[in-house]
């Protein structure tokens, strides 16, 4: 017998990448602090130098919260001659946050990401959906970034991200494409009945057994999903300027259907390729914006 | 006693007697492990935990020193009474010379037995009630000769019928509108009921002394109850948890020794606020949580969590019939007549109560009055509304609870959960996220 190995592709893996924003020197005198924000599939980390962003990583969460999180602040140091000494404050935030052994302390991922979009979009957000790798966050905030009510869902990990890997691996679609995808259909499809990751999982192979295209069931899961976090939001409460934040915030075949649910649009995502910050790193942004307040505090 | 078969089980399976000792020990030991954990966790939180805790600590193991005091009592012909919820007339009891002991079920484990019986929806509490009483693991429930059973919320009416498979449990229905013309007379009805009842099953009759001092007993419970509470109300000079396990210790422990061990916390305690010695920084959040019951030692996870957490937050008053609707209100006698004093019983347990079963046209105005005072009177900085899934009325009730909260700007959280240990690090989180939104001092 001969066995045939194939060339399993890993169409869930997303991209773990570093940026460094500035070319700009830091000196020894400067305020420099980070935010680590490790979480239950994804581990961010941010540094700023005076209050602005100087570099960050986005990488992927591994079996233990503190090797997960010294990966992440370490590629975001990698090639800035940064050490972890020249930091005056670090605050680790995340599902991870309390096994975040360089930081100074730990912060929840609600404040940090109120915090987070503040800077991002500016003082006028007040809704922030967070839609991350096992929950999703919906959270409300003042001008200067203070969460005034939050609401998250169960401990159920469906339409997170967690659920969109498992649908990219199970229709094999590269997980940057999905959401693209499932926009493909002249028409939407009912939504899956089963929110649950498992059930869903389940029914998508019926669906596909009966004929349906790839995209369709994509459409129907992405669907299911856009309703269920617009339900978390409408018992929030939504107000204008609304923002996404988290890894979902890119994939677009959520962000769609919610507008198009609510009847809002979200403000637009910077152009995180180019200069801008990437939405998926505002929990490690606001934590490293506090940590910088607390360092101010504790002198 | 010989355990005797009331009649044919209706609900109960069989479960092979080896089976049931498996279970009960290891849900025991466990259970010990979970008793002994919490009081460790809460005399690391507070700073300077008073003295006087000491009796309560001890008291609080449910497998300890009153287990062998109910057993002993029993040996001399007293009679045990277990009740299910707090609308029991305990005054009935004790004046017939009987101990009363609550036997709701605060044991994780013990629910996932109750499941074999009732669907994973219904109430925890009483699937880990029925569960618990499945493999004979409360010594309170198993010592009670009978227990009476209020039927309040949907829940504790099955459950009064399923434990009917092993108990001889007394009935007491239950107006849901207290200010109709029959309401209190039908109530006062029962109570009368309950008394013959009392009467026949102890052979020991109520009369008008023994009622009288049995009031008088209650009354000093609910005095130094009161006298704790008034103590909570300034800076944090005792921690949530530890004024919370004084009060559910009551509905076990005796009674007379339970007020005079309160009497001298409360001494202490005094003397704490003289020397400006506190149990948490005085700038903590003071919370206040209101919703199902949490039944030790088990269902301590929230409030653990609250004075655990990074920011931390202080418990100073509930709004729980585990905590402080227990004791809070004394019966009120205008004369100590037989039937004035049972008119006296039957209008505190109805219309103090502020349980979510009651409704009217104006909803349940009493249970929102009597947050927004103790909002005001305890210096609430946030509420925590906590229900456990199944928990209908609670549930149902939050919207209009936050509306009038949310009227006087004051912040409310809700926080649903499951008989589990499993969801912890997500509570934590809500929890903390909650404190960090009230506390001036993480001001970023």
């Amino acid at each position: 017998m001969k066995v045939v190995q194939e060339g399993k592709k890993e169409y869930w893996r997303w991209q773990e990448y570093q940026k460094i924003l500035s070319s700009k020197n830091w000196e020894k005198s400067d305020i420099i602090t980070a935010g680590v924000d490790v979480g239950s599939v994804g581990s961010k980390a941010v540094v700023m130098i005076n209050g602005e962003v100087y570099s960050w990583s986005v990488t992927r969460t591994g079996s233990n919260s503190p090797d997960s999180a010294k990966k992440a602040i370490g590629w975001a140091m990698e090639g800035t001659g940064l050490e972890l000494d020249d930091f005056k404050y670090i605050v680790g935030t995340g599902y991870g946050r309390v096994n975040v052994p360089m930081a100074n302390k730990a912060v929840t991922e609600i404040a940090c990401h109120a915090k987070g979009a503040n800077h991002i979009w500016g003082p006028t957000v007040r809704t922030i959906l967070d839609v991350g790798g096992q929950d999703i966050k919906a959270i409300r905030c003042d001008q200067t970034g203070r969460v005034t009510s939050f609401l998250m869902n169960d401990k159920c990990a469906a339409g997170t991200g967690r659920g969109m890997e498992v649908f990219a691996d199970l229709l094999q679609i590269p997980i940057e494409d999905i959401g693209e995808v499932s926009l493909r259909v002249d028409e939407e499809p009912e939504p899956v009945s089963c929110t649950c990751v498992a059930f869903a999982k389940t029914e998508a192979m019926g669906l596909l057994r009966k004929g349906w295209s790839k995209e369709k069931v994509l459409a129907a899961y992405t669907r299911a999903m856009a309703i269920r976090m617009c339900a978390l939001l409408k018992r929030v409460g939504i107000e204008k300027d609304f923002v996404i934040t988290g890894g979902q915030s890119k994939n677009i075949g959520v962000v769609t259907r919610i507008e198009k649910i609510l009847g809002i649009k979200r403000l637009p995502m910077p152009n995180w390729r180019g200069g801008g910050l990437d939405p998926m790193i505002a929990g490690a942004l606001g934590a490293a914006i506090i940590a910088k307040a607390l360092h101010e505090r504790s002198k | 006693m010989t355990k005797k078969s009331i009649r044919e089980k209706m609900y109960v399976p069989e479960i092979p007697q080896k089976e049931i000792e498996k279970l009960r020990n290891s849900i025991k030991l466990s259970s010990k492990k979970a008793i002994a954990d919490h009081i460790q966790r809460m005399k690391k939180t507070s700073a300077n935990r008073p003295k006087t805790m000491k009796y309560f600590d001890e008291i609080a193991d449910l497998f300890g020193q009153r287990e062998k005091e109910l057993r002993a009592a029993k040996e001399e012909g007293k009679k045990v009474i277990g009740y299910l919820c707090t609308f029991a007339p305990i005054e009935l009891i004790l004046a017939a010379d009987a101990i009363p002991v609550r036997v709701s079920s605060g044991w994780y484990d013990a629910s996932k037995l109750g499941d074999r019986i009732v669907p994973v929806e219904v109430c925890p509490i009483i699937r880990s009630t029925i569960g618990a009483k499945m493999i004979d693991l409360s010594p309170y429930m198993e010592l009670s000769d009978a227990i009476i059973s209020p039927l309040t919320c949907d829940g504790m009416t099955k459950l009064s019928e399923i434990l009917s498979d092993y108990k001889q449990i007394w009935t007491m229905s239950f107006p849901r509108v207290k200010d109709t013309p029959s309401s209190l007379s039908s109530w006062t009805e029962e109570v009368k009921n309950m008394k013959e009842r009392i009467e026949e099953f102890t052979g020991n009759k109520i009369t008008g002394k023994k009622l009288r001092s049995a009031i008088e007993l209650m009354q000093r419970a609910t005095g130094a109850f009161r006298r704790l509470q008034d103590l909570r109300k300034g800076p944090p000079v005792i921690m949530g948890r530890d004024a919370m396990l004084v009060t559910q210790t009551s509905t076990w422990d005796d009674i007379k020794r339970w007020t005079e061990k309160t009497e001298a916390l409360c001494d202490e305690l005094e003397k704490k606020v003289r020397e400006k010695s506190w149990a948490c920084p005085q700038d903590t959040s003071r919370i206040l949580i209101t919703g199902t019951p949490m039944i030790w030692p088990d269902n301590w996870k929230l409030p653990a969590l609250i004075e655990e957490a990074s920011p931390q937050g202080v418990i100073v008053a509930d709004e729980l019939c585990s905590g402080d609707r227990l004791l809070n209100d004394p019966v009120g006698v205008d004369e100590w007549t037989m039937d004035d004093m049972l008119t006296a019983i039957s209008e505190r347990y109805l219309m103090a109560s502020t349980c979510p079963c009651f409704t009217s046209e104006d909803g349940n105005e009493d249970r929102i009055n009597w947050l927004l005072t103790k909002i005001k009177d305890f210096k609430i900085n946030g509420v925590i509304y906590y229900v456990v899934r199944g928990c209908m009325l609670y549930a149902m009730e939050y919207t209009r609870v936050k509306r009038a909260l949310e009227s006087m700007d004051i912040p409310i959280y809700y926080l649903d959960t499951e008989y589990t240990r499993e969801d912890v690090g997500q509570l934590k989180t809500r929890v903390e996220a909650f404190l960090e939104m009230l506390s001036a001092r993480i001001d970023f």
